[in-house]
């Protein structure tokens, strides 16, 4: 029943790759300056416009250390393009566009999936910290991506500690139903950032060995999952470059798919 | 009183006049004299109408009258008036005389005394007043009755323990038994307390019909002071563990207007909830509803107590219990939804932790592809939605969430109409853009099911529509099981009050007729409503975000209202929902030696009822000893089977029924009996003078009490049938004639003196 084989997804990438491509060349890209009223003028709602959206593609707002806001890295071409190719590939009633929410808002409660990446950089506030705590145990589900190495992992940790003091991380092993909720997932990849994989190689920093962990509440219910070393943002924001490779393309998306079903469904 | 003042005065009693006929006996003498009489009151006219004086003509008129009316007594009584009466013949008659040997008979009601005091006093020895009474005039045949008659040859015999009371049964037996024998009647001691299943009406008729008189003496008080009663408990037979419940009492009372008693619910023991009431105005009932959780698996013996109050008569009638078998076994639901929605998550996610609900969920992806969870194996819905009702049946409860009717073939539209309408299974329809009207099911033979009138243009098709509204619960979603999101029907409505909005995208305003609408909104919106279809029940709830009740930033994270919610409702949905094989029991309660009924239904795979199936009771007695009984098939209803025992010692017994085909096993189900001497004597134990009064006076006989009843063997002797003889009695000897006649003489006296005359 379930496609486990990565050529449909590839054609299908191809296809969007084409089509979005032209579209995000056309619209100027916002300047990295601009987020915070991006995040104004792009907030969705959940009546309208359009009818309403099921599903939205939220992205956590978080405060950052010395460098600039890491919240939005890749943002929002990689939404846009993943959630063109969720619309594609699922049956699902999903926003198109990005959505942005910072973890002290209230309303984050109405977005039960949030995304977050370049938490080695995650610097959080104790209303951030306390929004994204209540967040979780309410039952909102929360992927995390896109950094490397032990030095963001410790950073990650000493920030999650903050929200969740009492949660272990464990690794998730691929027998998960979270590896096969829509995609079967054999192998966890390694998915380089575009410009690792012009400087051919895979890993950043010291992390050489991509992990998926989670933190489970006490009912054993994963709520948080954990990309570590590895980067399916970036192969989201880049699947229509030819020279990005389709197999990293092919499997950050099956991956993200299978999250969404996941957390629509557990 | 007035019996005694009459009988003073007229020297019999009301009743004797009643059965006899009046004659008059003259002699010669008599004639002669009551001639004289005549002649004298001729001569006393003549003698007014002439004499003058200084009286007025009104004066003479009042003297003249009086003593004409003084001659008249005289002449009445020289004529001997008499009572010819028919008279039963001293000792050629029977009477029986059935007592009643129940445990009503030990209440002490009247001046603290027992009822069976009388019976006792009375009764107890030949020496004793109403019995020799009796036995001076017919030869007594005594009888004691309750649950069952017997002939008894000493009062003494009478134990009054007996947990019911059947009279008609009792006059049945001593009316065969002495039907051979010159009866002149039969005489009834008891409260009336009759608690038998069948009409009275039945046993009257012979006794009607060959002219046997019922005498009957009514034992205690017609009213009691000060007492309380536990008049009624509604509760089901069977739950899942861990089911909240919501029990209905009925309490009444006398004498206690506006006092506060406490109410309690005790399982086997120990207490589970209490409450405190305040009693309304006397004999108007008091419904009481008691919230109390099914935690303990198996049969469980519930009490539901009134604490007993000062100066109650009888205290027996405070508690009442009853019998409730506590599943601890999985229900299984199928929710299908049609995509990825968070109401999924949060549905499963609310019933995660209910270990007797197990939510299947199928879930479509794509086109033709379904995400599968909680299945119990590969095998379960490998190709999306069963296509064969045996497959859809398996399953107790039916949830189609954001699913167009499209997708499903005729047949399986049908397959779930009759998921409902004969398998008995709750359906459940959420709300989205593809459910109801805007999923196409108006005219499908769902919709025929559902308990909301779909729109006949589905909203998607113009506009849209789109709202965001705050529930609330009606009247009788305050008090339903299935919305009881807090621990009082208070407190639920209130926190129905105050949950954040959901969202509608299906417009329905209108509940179909015998449908109940507990959840609504402004506008009219239904949001929940339920009705009883066929076998099985339907639900709608047409919002698409009940999660909201979950996440939304003013829910504090530790709050359990959504996760309430559904448990709740889902429990509801599955609430009674039959297996292949169904038993039950003529009663959960049985007295010893009662002969107990077992009526099972049992149906195959595709709820089809079978006749020919092989069924087996097994009954487990207290002492682990078995009964086997094969069960027949009635030929009255399709799968209906039937067997009887009988209960023996008291104590709990288990009735196990397996039903199969061909060598087989197409299930199995228990039921649950338990044999103790009842304390129904003590409901409704004031005595019953209207029943009593009703058996008299539908067969000529007469009522009596305790205060009373020393008329009962002179009234016999003349009201009851059998052999007799024509008696005269005299009544010109009456007390009330010598009085008038000697008023008559006083009030001439007395009206000379007033008026001066001489």
């Amino acid at each position: 029943m379930r496609p486990s084989g990565i050529v449909p997804i590839a054609l299908l990438i191809v296809s969007l790759a084409m089509s979005a491509f032209g579209g995000l060349r056309a619209a100027p890209q916002q300047p990295e300056s601009d987020f915070r009223s991006l995040i104004e003028q792009r907030r969705p709602s959940l009546k309208r416009p359009g009818g309403p959206s099921e599903f939205y593609f939220t992205r956590g707002v978080y405060s950052s250390g010395w460098r600039w806001a890491s919240w939005a890295t890749d943002y929002p071409k990689a939404d846009r393009q993943f959630m063109l190719a969720v619309n594609s590939l699922i049956d699902i009633s999903a926003a198109e566009h990005e959505n942005a929410v910072r973890l002290n808002d209230p309303e984050i409660r109405r977005y039960p999936f949030l995304y977050a990446l370049e938490v080695g950089n995650m610097a959080l506030t104790a209303s951030e910290a306390a929004g994204l705590r209540d967040y979780l145990l309410a039952g909102g589900f929360l992927v995390i991506d896109d950094f490397w190495g032990s030095w963001e992992w410790a950073n990650f940790e000493r920030e999650i500690r903050r929200v969740l003091p009492h949660h272990r991380i464990v690794e998730v092993p691929l027998t998960h139903p979270i590896f096969n909720a829509v995609y079967r997932i054999d192998e966890v990849l390694q998915v380089p950032a575009i410009g690792n994989h012009w400087a051919g190689r895979t890993w950043e920093g010291d992390g050489f060995v991509p992990h998926v962990r989670g933190i489970f509440d006490e009912d054993g219910r994963l709520m948080v999952i954990i990309n570590w070393n590895t980067d399916l943002g970036d192969a989201w924001e880049w699947f229509e470059r030819p020279e990005y490779p389709l197999m990293y393309s092919s499997f950050a998306v099956q991956m993200g798919v299978n999250f969404i079903v996941y957390a629509m469904s557990h | 009183m007035f019996e005694s003042l009459f009988e003073f005065l007229f020297k019999y009693r009301p009743l004797i006049f009643d059965q006899g006929a009046f004659a008059l006996r003259a002699s010669w003498f008599g004639l002669l004299a009551a001639g004289a009489a005549a002649a004298g009151a001729y001569l006393t006219f003549r003698t007014y109408l002439q004499v003058r004086g200084n009286s007025r003509p009104l004066d003479r008129a009042v003297l003249c009258g009086i003593r004409i009316a003084a001659l008249a007594v005289v002449a009445f009584c020289l004529l001997r008036p008499v009572l010819v009466l028919s008279s039963v013949v001293p000792q050629e008659n029977f009477l029986g005389v059935l007592i009643d040997d129940s445990r009503s008979m030990q209440i002490a009601d009247t001046d603290e005394t027992p009822r069976l005091d009388f019976v006792r006093e009375q009764l107890g020895t030949p020496e004793s007043a109403l019995r020799s009474a009796l036995a001076d005039r017919f030869a007594l045949r005594f009888f004691r009755f309750s649950s069952e008659t017997d002939r008894v040859a000493a009062v003494d015999e009478l134990e009054y323990a007996g947990s019911r009371t059947h009279v008609g049964q009792a006059l049945e037996r001593a009316h065969d038994e002495l039907s051979g024998v010159p009866l002149s009647g039969l005489v009834v001691v008891s409260d009336g307390a009759d608690n038998a299943d069948g009409g009275l009406g039945e046993a009257l008729l012979p006794l009607q019909a060959s002219g046997v008189p019922v005498f009957t003496v009514g034992l205690g008080e017609e009213e009691y002071e000060r007492d309380i009663q536990m008049n009624r408990v509604d509760m089901p037979r069977r739950v899942l563990k861990g089911a909240s419940l919501a029990v209905d009492l009925v309490v009444t009372h006398r004498g206690y207007r506006g006092e506060s008693v406490t109410v309690q619910v005790e399982d086997e023991g120990r207490i589970v909830a209490t409450q405190e009431v305040v009693l309304p105005a006397d004999g108007e009932p008091e419904t009481v509803r008691m919230r109390f959780t099914a935690a303990e698996e198996g049969p469980r013996l519930y009490s539901f107590s009134v604490a007993p109050q000062p100066g109650e008569m009888v205290t027996r009638n405070n508690v009442r219990q009853g019998l409730m078998v506590v599943e601890d076994r999985r229900r299984k639901i199928l929710y299908f939804e049609g995509e990825p929605r968070w109401e999924v998550k949060f549905l499963l996610r609310g019933v995660d932790d209910d270990e007797n609900l197990q939510v299947t969920l199928l879930q479509r992806t794509a086109e033709n592809k379904f995400f599968r969870v909680n299945v119990d194996g590969p095998d379960e819905l490998p190709g999306g939605f069963p296509t064969q009702r045996a497959d859809l049946f398996d399953y107790s409860g039916l949830v189609l969430g954001s699913i167009e009717a499209n997708h499903f073939t005729p047949d399986q539209l049908r397959m779930i109409a009759d998921f409902v309408n004969r398998r008995g299974g709750g359906l459940l329809m959420l709300g989205s853009h593809r459910s109801f009207a805007e999923g196409g099911y108006a005219g499908t033979p769902v919709a025929d099911v559902l308990p909301v009138v779909l729109p006949a243009v589905p909203a998607d098709s113009e506009e849209g529509f789109f709202a965001e509204v705050k529930v609330s619960a009606t009247r009788a979603g305050e008090s339903h099981a299935a919305t009881q999101i807090a621990d009082t029907e208070e407190a639920s409505a209130a926190r129905w009050d105050t949950l954040p909005p959901v969202t509608v995208v299906n417009p329905i305003t209108e509940a179909k007729p015998g449908a109940t609408v507990l959840l609504t909104a402004p506008d009219d919106l239904v949001i929940l409503a339920f009705q009883r279809y066929g076998a099985g029940k339907s639900l709608a709830l047409p919002i698409q975000d009940s999660w909201m009740w979950q996440m939304h930033a003013d829910v504090p994270v530790e709050d359990e209202t959504h996760e309430t919610f559904w448990r709740r409702l889902l429990r509801w949905v599955v609430d009674g929902v039959p297996e292949q094989v169904a038993v039950e029991l003529s009663s959960d309660r049985a007295e010893p030696e009662e002969v107990v009924t077992v009526t099972a239904t049992v149906v195959d795979p595709r709820f089809e009822e079978l006749n020919n199936s092989a069924v087996v009771a097994v009954v487990t007695r207290p002492d682990g000893s078995v009964i086997e009984r094969q069960m027949e098939w009635t030929a009255e209803r399709d799968g209906e089977y039937r067997t009887t025992f009988t209960a023996g010692g008291e104590g709990f017994y288990e009735v196990h029924v397996e039903a199969s085909t061909g060598g087989e096993l197409l299930g199995e189900d228990a039921a649950y009996l338990q044999v103790a001497a009842g304390d129904s004597e003590f409901y409704d134990s004031t005595m019953r003078g209207s029943l009593l009064r009703r058996m008299a006076d539908d067969t000529g006989g007469r009522f009596y009490t305790s205060d009373t009843a020393a008329a009962l063997a002179e009234d016999i002797q003349y009201v009851g049938g059998g052999v007799t003889v024509v008696e005269e009695r005299d009544l010109w000897d009456m007390p009330f004639l010598l009085l008038l006649l000697a008023g008559l003489i006083l009030g001439e006296w007395g009206y000379r003196r007033f008026r001066g005359l001489a």
